[in-house]
């Protein structure tokens, strides 16, 4: 018996194993209208999880990522903006923090056009839900046609971009921005730090943390930091989450959040065109976009993009994953991406005990190989960054990434992130997107046309 | 790629083996059997051992009957228990894998009137392990195994969905006996069909395949990806058997199963 155990394992079967252990974590987290990102951690539907989650579901069933997404865009203001959280309404207001009645959506952000119901958050996530909705077209797109799948995104997904692009030009330099530390979706990333220093901390019996009930405090955010983000949301909240009332305490130009945009935008092209619409300003945009982001983020010296921090119009003096994402961008000039390229193979990114790519420099004065984004190894950078490579016809390093995505997801049980250093698993386990981006990657016809 | 089977009313031809040639050629790798009373599946032994022997693959058999092991009438339940413990032998004679039977088909729904059934629910279990057990018990001693099948609400009162089969078949403690799932009661009973599928892996056993509207897979609107991939998940080797009604040309709609399926994800 243990000749028939010690035998190597087939390549075909570890795959096999793999997509039936991913597709048991969609099925598990799907309820009925959506995928929760993990059963204990997470028990609403987040907005750029549900993104990622529909791009590895429509794997699975191309009509639940098409619900996937629709069920996060009756979340959609009027003003465009798709909120970071819609909230389970059958589940009580302290399941998590901050609650339904923390944002308080429906009354708050009644001028700013939030919905009656259901309650949502009024803070905003990366914008990748155009690049997931073109990728659950492609997969059926009988389906998809039957139920008029993306002409009932497609204007709200334009909506969603134009509001990022007005309201959130805080720059004024063509760039979206965000507002709060959460919205890069990358929370506690050191790149923050400094400008959240400037934010007075709400005082501790003002909230109740509600993410330490099953996560571990050392792979969480710290209580003071913490405190931070509810004082910038209370300010946005009591600015009833209008834009142009408040002057931010927080603004930044995060690359990974714009290079999303830019890609977003290929994929309304894209969607345009499946509809018989001109996409051609979409595709103005994304080539604009394409400038801005490197005119504005790139550090020639550094050999990566930055954020700026608009409060001091400087570039962030971090290294983070975030400034490898655009390597995503399909237009990226050629030296760029060779510059990419090398900081990916580079000390800063390179992990000793892991393929994918550490959320922080290695080397860096803030590096935690355990908390969150000041360190551990994500799926869905890795898997943009996968895809940024095989657009610039890096195959043989998407296939590498690719190779380590796989055997981290599976060791990790579907992990929610990983020790870049020992690439032992943190944070939840059977996390969606995990899952859903391993079952991508053992899906996808490599030779999917890019949008 | 999961195997794929018809039942062998829906197929042309006057023979199994002439039935068989249509049904490979459309794709499929089996016939499923029906089994009519009276002993009638057991009349048809030395055709069934002939087609065997041309080739012909029948790996189950799906009870014809209008009674059943959980009939009301204590004299119909003792016949359907020899009637299904005849097929349980002859689909083992002919190197099979199992029979199919719900609890009851048409004899009472809570859903219409008069609501309550002569029978109470404490009744209608012990009946039915008492079957269960006798019908696995001796599917054990075939090498074969019983198929239970829930049933929608308007149909039967006492199996409708996949927990209440898996408790019934854990209580016998054989596992001679399995579940088996039928897309179309699932669609109506079950909340999350895919969900329900992983919930009770360890039991099910074989599946019929039919569309929303008890038409051929493809001809309604069940979510078909979702529901394969749950199988694929569990690791499901057995049959999608199709027993369904069929819409448009029926010849055309035989033949349109086995790609509809493949298409969607078997």
């Amino acid at each position: 018996m243990n000749s028939l155990l010690d035998r190597p394992v087939s390549t075909a079967s570890v795959a096999l194993t793999l997509r039936r252990g991913a597709a048991r974590v969609l099925i598990d987290n799907w309820t009925g209208t959506s995928t929760v990102p993990s059963r204990t951690l997470y028990p609403h539907q987040w907005s750029w999880d549900s993104a990622f989650i529909a791009i590895g579901l429509r794997h699975l069933s191309a009509r639940r990522a098409q619900q996937e997404l629709e069920s996060l865009l009756a979340g959609q203001w009027a003003d465009g903006r798709i909120p970071h959280i819609v909230f389970n309404p059958a589940l009580p207001h302290d399941a998590y923090f901050p609650s339904p009645d923390f944002w308080q959506s429906s009354r708050s952000g009644r001028t700013a056009g939030a919905p009656a119901t259901p309650e949502t958050s009024g803070i905003v996530q990366p914008p990748v839900h155009a690049l997931a909705a073109w990728l659950t077209h492609q997969a059926d797109p009988r389906e998809s046609r039957r139920r008029r799948f993306l002409s009932r995104a497609y204007p709200r997904l334009a909506a969603w971009h134009d509001y990022l692009l007005t309201r959130r030009d805080l720059g004024g330099a063509g760039l979206a921005a965000v507002v709060h530390p959460w919205e890069p979706g990358m929370d506690n990333s050191p790149c923050w730090d400094r400008a959240l220093h400037r934010v007075q901390p709400a005082a501790p019996e003002a909230f109740r943390r509600a993410d330490l009930n099953h996560g571990h405090p050392a792979d969480r955010p710290t209580d003071l930091d913490y405190a931070r983000y509810v004082r910038l949301a209370t300010d946005y909240r009591e600015a009833g989450y209008d834009d142009r009332a408040l002057r931010h305490g927080f603004a930044m130009e995060d690359p990974c959040f714009n290079a999303l945009l830019i890609v977003s935008e290929h994929a309304l092209a894209a969607m345009a065109h499946e509809l018989g619409i001109d996409g051609a300003s979409h595709t103005a945009r994304a080539e604009e976009l394409t400038g801005h982001l490197v005119a504005r983020l790139w550090d020639d010296e550094a050999g990566l993009f930055r954020a700026r921090d608009l409060t001091t119009d400087t570039l962030v003096d971090e290294r983070s994953v975030t400034g490898l994402v655009p390597l995503v961008v399909p237009g990226l000039p050629h030296d760029i991406v060779r510059r990419l390229q090398d900081t990916l193979d580079g000390p800063h990114f390179s992990a000793p005990a892991t393929r994918l790519i550490p959320s922080y420099d290695l080397t860096g004065h803030a590096f935690d190989a355990q908390r969150y984004w000041r360190g551990p190894a994500w799926f869905n950078t890795a898997w943009l960054i996968h895809r940024g490579l095989r657009t610039h016809g890096l195959h043989s390093d998407a296939e590498r990434l690719q190779q380590g995505f796989l055997a981290e997801a599976g060791r990790s049980e579907f992990a929610e992130y990983v020790d870049p250093t020992t690439g032992a698993a943190r944070g939840a386990r059977h996390f969606s997107w995990t899952a859903a981006l391993a079952l991508d990657l053992l899906s996808a016809d490599p030779k999917e046309p890019q949008p | 790629m999961l195997k794929t089977a018809v039942q062998e009313q829906l197929l042309p031809g006057d023979t199994l083996q002439a039935k068989w040639d249509f049904a490979q050629a459309a794709g499929y790798d089996a016939i499923e059997l029906r089994g009519k009373g009276d002993l009638h599946f057991a009349s048809r032994l030395d055709e069934l051992k002939q087609a065997a022997k041309d080739g012909v693959v029948m790996p189950t058999v799906c009870v014809d009957m209008l009674h059943f092991f959980g009939a009301f009438d204590t004299s119909l339940r003792a016949d359907a228990i020899a009637q299904m413990k005849s097929q349980l032998t002859v689909i083992a004679e002919i190197g099979g894998l199992g029979a199919q039977t719900p609890a009851s088909y048409g004899m009472f729904s809570r859903r219409l009137p008069p609501f309550e059934p002569p029978r109470s629910e404490e009744e209608d279990r012990e009946i039915l392990l008492a079957g269960l057990t006798e019908l696995g018990e001796h599917a054990r001693r075939e090498g074969v195994t019983l198929f239970l099948e829930p049933l929608n609400r308007y149909e039967d009162h006492m199996v409708n969905r996949l927990e209440q089969a898996a408790d019934l078949i854990r209580r016998t403690g054989l596992d001679s006996v399995k579940i088996g799932i039928d897309s179309y009661h699932m669609n109506i009973e079950e909340s999350d069909p895919a969900a329900a599928i992983l919930a009770h892996a360890d039991l099910i056993g074989h599946a019929q395949v039919s569309d929303s509207n008890r038409l051929q897979p493809g001809a309604g609107h069940l979510d078909w990806p979702a529901w394969l991939a749950a199988l694929h998940t569990i690791g499901y080797d057995g049959y999608l058997a199709a027993e369904c009604r069929l819409a448009g040309d029926p010849l055309e709609a035989v033949r349109s199963i086995p790609a509809f399926l493949q298409r969607s994800g078997a």
